[in-house]
């Protein structure tokens, strides 16, 4: 359940979708992704298939992709019509997020540029000692699309390169301004607020800018 | 990471990366355009080394020559009197590649990650306020370094943090991460600018108390050490030799001491006594102490072990109740009331 789409299959659906088009552009993805949004159930592969199939162009996205020295940033691309969040998250060399969960929301991540690793964790279990243990790995490669929503688990995200940054493409629906960090060795977990870094291309400094992140 | 801000036309930047150039590809550029180039890109093409034509881009302020297969730097380099920022990641470089009178460039920004340096190239640390390197052992600091406000060492094979890293004021972001660290010095807290520390992927099992009187530090990475759990019960304590009990007496008594009256090797051992942290004890001790592990929510952190050393069994930490107990409280007294509520809150 939990993969990225081979571009077969990928292929297999986009024929199943007259009404729908491969996106070339960004514009194009999201004005899709509008459509795919406007009832009130989600299909998963299908969103999937669609975010995956944009291939990636920075001058595109390059307005978004503001990068902090210290953190990974998040910003706000599109607020789809309140049925979504679209964002762009930059991760610089190293930089890692918590693991964390998704507050009962989908979840689809698209690589922009760069490489991300991400590990899948099982919900801490109180009788088990020992602290929360890695369930899978995956590196997500540009242009692929993952999905994960509480039932699959949790996850960790991390940029693990020494010398290349990445950019990934986010989004969330129904949107969410909260979610739980977990504390890998005791399973204790903490609710944090998410923040913007910026919002449609513009900087927004007056958020809280304090970490929460237990990384 | 390095993004160039300032450019005011686009004029002065010249991007000439992936066309697959060699190292005579730079001669073609008209002797214009040489002299308005403030940024150029040579990233992602086949260089080998390179060439002494770079020294004739006169105003150049910002050189990116990444991800080509470069092991050798021109000393023709040095003649670029305006240059600030140099990212030569990914290339085969090491401390030989780099010209003898590198350190004459007034750099700001240097990027070494993804080369073959075994050491710390020394030539390059004036003026520095960032510098990210990967692949190196030995780690070499002085004066020169003073400005360093980055310092990316992640990816290395680093088993322990030099004391001297402590000698940098200015830095805000130290990256340790994907190492071999065991243990970190008590004197990095002396990093009072220090913003972010990254020591995910080590082998840490604790941390010093000390790095809680860094109080501008807002992010820690520590994901992937072995960081302890659970306090430890039985930690074996060597009692304090008939030296060590004389020093102490020396010391909480205040007795004077000097050069003209006791041997040199004395006067030193007194002078490196460390005082027990606990508040309500006035006691010092030299080599025989007992470890503590307290833990305390710090960065976002849930009950990070902090090593605490007392100077004796019957002292306890700065804390309330039984030093023998599994259940810690996340209290720490000595940490003064407003940063212990940043503290606990992340």
């Amino acid at each position: 359940m939990h993969k990225s789409l081979n571009s077969s299959s990928a292929a297999a659906l986009e024929m199943e979708q007259t009404e729908v088009m491969k996106p070339d552009t960004l514009e194009d993805l999201i004005k899709t992704l509008h459509k795919l949004f406007e009832s009130d159930s989600v299909n998963v592969e299908e969103v999937q298939s669609i975010m995956e199939s944009y291939e990636s162009k920075p001058h595109e996205w390059m307005k978004y992709a503001k990068f902090d020295q210290y953190r990974y940033t998040r910003n706000l691309v599109n607020e789809g019509n309140g049925k979504f969040n679209l964002m762009i998250l930059c991760w610089g060399e190293g930089h890692g997020s918590s693991i964390h969960d998704h507050t009962d929301s989908h979840c689809f991540l698209k690589l922009l540029q760069g490489q991300l690793k991400e590990t899948l964790f099982d919900w801490p279990d109180r009788t088990l000692q020992g602290g929360m243990l890695q369930r899978s790995q995956q590196v997500l490669l540009e242009n692929q699309c993952a999905y994960i929503n509480d039932s699959l688990g949790l996850h960790r995200v991390e940029n693990v390169s020494h010398t290349e940054t990445a950019v990934s493409l986010h989004l969330y629906s129904p949107p969410f301004q909260t979610c739980r960090t977990f504390d890998q060795r005791t399973g204790h977990h903490n609710s944090v607020k998410m923040t913007f870094w910026s919002k449609f291309g513009e900087r927004t400094p007056y958020e809280s800018t304090v970490s929460q992140e237990n990384n | 990471m390095e993004g160039y801000e300032g450019a005011s036309s686009s004029e002065s930047v010249l991007d000439l990366s992936r066309l697959n150039l060699n190292n005579n590809s730079l001669d073609t550029v008209s002797e214009k355009r040489r002299k308005d180039t403030k940024q150029l890109y040579l990233c992602y093409n086949r260089m080998t080394v390179l060439p002494e034509s770079i020294s004739l881009f006169s105003n150049l302020e910002f050189l990116d020559i990444s991800n080509n297969t470069l092991s050798v730097i021109c000393e023709d380099i040095t003649r670029l009197t305006k240059l600030k920022t140099l990212i030569a990641k990914n290339n085969r470089l090491n401390v030989f590649s780099l010209p003898k009178h590198f350190g004459s460039l007034q750099l700001e920004v240097l990027n070494l990650s993804g080369n073959r340096f075994e050491e710390m190239p020394s030539q390059c640390l004036q003026l520095l306020q960032k510098l990210l390197i990967s692949s190196f052992f030995l780690l070499f600091f002085d004066e020169q370094t003073s400005h360093l406000e980055l310092l990316y060492l992640g990816g290395n094979q680093i088993s322990s943090i030099p004391a001297e890293l402590a000698n940098l004021p200015c830095l805000s972001y130290l990256v340790l991460c994907d190492n071999r660290i065991q243990s970190v010095p008590p004197q990095l807290n002396r990093l009072h600018s220090l913003r972010s520390l990254s020591l995910h992927n080590n082998l840490l099992t604790y941390l010093p108390r000390e790095i809680l009187s860094l109080v501008h530090l807002q992010e820690l990475s520590l994901r992937g050490n072995p960081l302890v759990v659970r306090f430890i019960k039985d930690m074996t304590y060597d009692p304090p030799s008939l030296l060590e009990l004389a020093g102490r007496t020396v010391k909480s008594k205040n007795l004077p001491y000097s050069h003209k009256d006791l041997p040199s090797h004395l006067v030193n051992y007194l002078d490196i006594a460390s005082k027990c942290p606990n508040p309500k004890c006035a006691g010092v001790y030299f080599d025989s102490c007992v470890r503590h592990i307290k833990f305390v929510d710090f960065c976002g952190k849930y009950r990070l072990p902090l090593m605490h050393y007392l100077c004796s069994p019957e002292c306890t930490s700065p804390c309330s109740s039984n030093p023998q107990s599994d259940a810690d409280s996340d209290e720490d007294n000595s940490v003064p009331a407003d940063r212990l509520q940043r503290v606990l809150l992340g």
